[in-house]
């Protein structure tokens, strides 16, 4: 459940980067589309980035160890 | 208009007039206003000049006759005062001979008949060329002349080439008018000048009087004419800066809006050679595109990599480095780079400093990303209750459960990353097959490649997903290896869903037919297809018997054509080789995303707090040097480049390998002479 909040989270600030790129470096078509493709690049990578590690600690097989080893 | 305001700048410095860099005046100049007022400015400057050459040379050439004027009538005095104490002398000699009276007489009328038939021709010569002018005139006319020269003790103004030039005076007395015009042609090869004069003392005053007037005259023009220039010139400097200005601002516009990575349109001409290819790039994105052209220049028209690369190149750099300490030390030291970018740019650099100025985008992308992933994944404890919301659980950190918990993570994390990246090249080779409409390439390349890899690693970052998920104990290394070498096994306790044996075999079976489907038909379809455009040459080849030109032209073609099938089936071989076995290896590959995260806890754990837990000044103090050493010294000029020949290697090789031919050729604008470094935008 978390999972999808959060991703849901990265999709939006994806299309307001998108939105925010679009409105202060407008620059003619083609560079405005090669922004938009940095842009979601970015926001992809970030996203993987997290949900690697999120779904690592779903459910995790190590069991924690506590007090042993402070 | 660019080099109209080079020219108005080159004839304000030759003025010595300044132009006003800040202008008062804020009016706004139309372009096409603009161009147009340049123009007139331009015709009236360059008629002025022309006035001005013209008067200036006029004015040289009038000094010039003043001078032999004044020389010349000095030399006639001279020779008049000796001619009348000849006479004199001649008068005593009468008186003393008394009885010779009528032979003096005849010898007086031989005298002035001679003087009647005797003509000059005075002018100016060059001092260094007087003495062989005087000689070879003096050949010429086989010594039946007279010559007297006289030095001006000044330098004079050329007329011809406006320089100050030593001359001499001189004047020649002549019999007949073949010597005359000997002389003349003696006088042009010389660059002699000549001017007229009479010989009447009081017809030489009279003239030197009129060159004068007109001498004076004509400086008071050529002052007029001076000033008027000088005016148009402070008019034109007070508005040069803002014009200067208008005009860079929309060039740079111009090239701002270019400055995506757009293949350039090129005028096709008639060669059967590649086109070169050219990338837009401004300062930001032209050291990731060296990244791409490090490896290889596109081929004309090539899908560039360069653009995915601004993003992914720093991405994978901060999955190794990943820390947001060192992370914001790289960001100060690029940041440092770029505020003093405008200096260092006219500086010379030494060899590594130009690398890192260079790069000064690349390291800022790269510490953005590093501080980024170094928070995602920030070591900690696992909670059984609830996941941790944002990078690994910080409770994580020192217990016994922590490192076989973070190698287990990077591991399966380095395979997801990779494949992924491995799936994004596969799918630009789609596109360029694509656009090149090259059907072969698609389904017998792209196809095949993509039910390979996705068949085997896509299907175990699957399993990953899935064990992550579930929090099942299945060993996943197992059961990769049983499924190749038993694939009709139970799954036993490795089984993570229902159907998953079957699933397996179907994949397997995949990727066993994907292999022969990437070897085989390309070979054969090429052979094919040569085979369809050779026959067409035949009968072209039959239609064209007649024309011997033709013939050798299709000759020459057919050459060029040739078709070596063993060559292009080995070349498909290896090809087919490299992708499967390079598929293995390069899922291994990435696992050297596991790195730097150890050794700067390291030396965290073992070198600052040690110190600390000593509670002695000096110990900390050099605790603290040694920490900073560490720091700097190993994590960031050590860790830093080791990360990013990483991160190179792995973009070269799983990212660009799998799609990018990069065999072109950069393209090189044709120039006569380069601009100034002041003209550059």
């Amino acid at each position: 459940m978390g999972f999808l909040v959060t991703t849901l989270i990265f999709v939006v600030i994806g299309i307001i980067a998108c939105l925010c790129t679009r409105i202060c470096c407008n620059r003619g078509p083609s560079a405005n589309l090669f922004h938009l493709t940095l842009v979601i690049t970015a926001t992809i990578c970030c996203w993987m980035m997290w949900a690697i590690v999120y779904l690592a600690q779903m459910k995790p097989l190590i069991v924690p160890i506590l007090n042993e080893g402070e | 208009m660019a080099r109209r305001l080079r020219l108005f700048k080159e004839q304000m410095t030759k003025a010595g007039v300044s132009p006003s860099m800040w202008s008062t005046r804020d009016d706004h100049f139309d372009l096409e206003h603009l161009e147009v007022k340049l123009e007139e400015l331009e015709a009236e400057l360059l008629e002025i000049n022309a006035n001005n050459e013209k008067l200036q040379h006029t004015y040289n050439e009038l000094l010039e006759y003043k001078l032999v004027l004044e020389k010349v009538g000095e030399l006639f005095s001279s020779a008049k005062n000796k001619a009348v104490a000849h006479q004199k002398e001649l008068e005593f000699q009468t008186t003393v001979e008394g009885s010779i009276d009528s032979p003096l007489l005849l010898e007086q009328e031989e005298t002035t008949t001679k003087q009647i038939k005797l003509g000059f021709i005075g002018g100016l010569v060059h001092r260094e060329k007087s003495i062989p002018f005087e000689r070879i005139i003096f050949r010429a006319a086989r010594g039946n002349l007279f010559l007297k020269q006289g030095v001006i003790e000044h330098p004079v103004l050329d007329p011809l080439s406006g320089e100050m030039v030593h001359k001499n005076v001189f004047v020649v007395f002549y019999s007949g008018e073949r010597v005359k015009s000997k002389i003349l042609k003696i006088c042009d090869a010389f660059g002699a000048n000549r001017y007229a004069f009479s010989n009447d003392s009081s017809k030489q005053f009279q003239t030197i009087r009129e060159v004068s007037g007109r001498i004076s005259e004509l400086k008071a023009t050529i002052d007029a004419a001076l000033i008027h220039r000088s005016t148009l010139l402070q008019t034109i400097g007070y508005h040069h800066g803002q014009w200067r200005l208008l005009i860079h601002k929309v060039l740079q516009r111009a090239t701002m809006d270019c400055s995506s990575q757009v293949v350039a349109i090129f005028q096709v001409l008639e060669t059967t050679e590649s086109p070169p290819t050219y990338f837009c790039t401004n300062k930001f994105t032209s050291s990731f595109q060296e990244i791409v052209d490090a490896y290889g220049i596109a081929k004309y028209q090539e899908a560039n990599p360069g653009v995915y690369t601004v993003v992914t190149f720093p991405f994978l750099f901060a999955v190794m480095f990943g820390d947001w300490g060192h992370g914001i030390c790289l960001l100060l030291a690029a940041l440092y780079l770029m505020i003093r970018e405008r200096k260092f740019a006219s500086q010379k650099l030494g060899d590594i400093m130009e690398m890192a100025f260079g790069g000064r985008y690349i390291i800022m992308m790269m510490a953005l990303f590093s501080i980024y992933t170094g928070d995602a994944s920030t070591t900690g404890f696992i909670k059984v209750r609830s996941t941790y919301p944002f990078g690994v659980d910080p409770k994580c950190h020192g217990t016994r459960s922590e490192l076989p918990f973070l190698n287990s993570l990077k591991m399966k994390m380095s395979i997801l990353l990779g494949v992924s990246q491995m799936n994004l090249g596969i799918i630009m080779s789609y596109f360029n097959a694509k656009y090149f409409k090259n059907n072969i390439n698609i389904w017998y390349q792209f196809v095949p490649q993509i039910i390979f890899l996705n068949s085997l690693f896509g299907y175990l970052s699957l399993l990953i997903i899935i064990k992550w998920s579930t929090g099942s104990q299945a060993d996943l290394y197992h059961l990769m290896i049983y499924t190749f070498l038993s694939p009709t096994d139970d799954l036993g306790e490795n089984q993570l869903f229902v159907g998953q044996k079957l699933l397996q075999l179907v994949l397997l079976l995949l990727a066993v037919v994907a292999v022969p489907w990437m070897l085989l038909p390309k070979p054969f379809l090429l052979k094919k297809q040569h085979q369809e455009r050779h026959q067409g040459q035949s009968y072209d080849l039959l239609c064209g018997t007649d024309d011997t030109l033709e013939s050798e032209s299709q000759s020459i073609a057919h050459d060029h054509d040739e078709f070596d099938f063993s060559e292009v089936f080995v070349h498909q071989l290896i090809h087919t080789i490299e992708f499967v076995l390079g598929a293995v290896s390069n899922t291994a590959s990435s696992l050297r995303f596991l790195a730097h995260s150890e050794l700067s806890s390291v030396f965290y754990d073992k070198v600052l707090l040690l110190a600390w837990g000593y509670n002695n000044t000096i110990v900390l103090i050099i605790g603290i040097f040694v920490f900073i050493c560490a720091t700097v010294g190993v994590l960031l000029l050590m860790e830093s480049p080791s990360a990013f020949l990483h991160a190179l290697r792995l973009h070269w090789v799983e990212y660009q390998n799998k799609f990018y031919e990069g065999d072109g050729y950069k393209f090189f604008p044709f120039s006569f002479t380069l601009l100034t470094d002041e003209d550059e935008l």
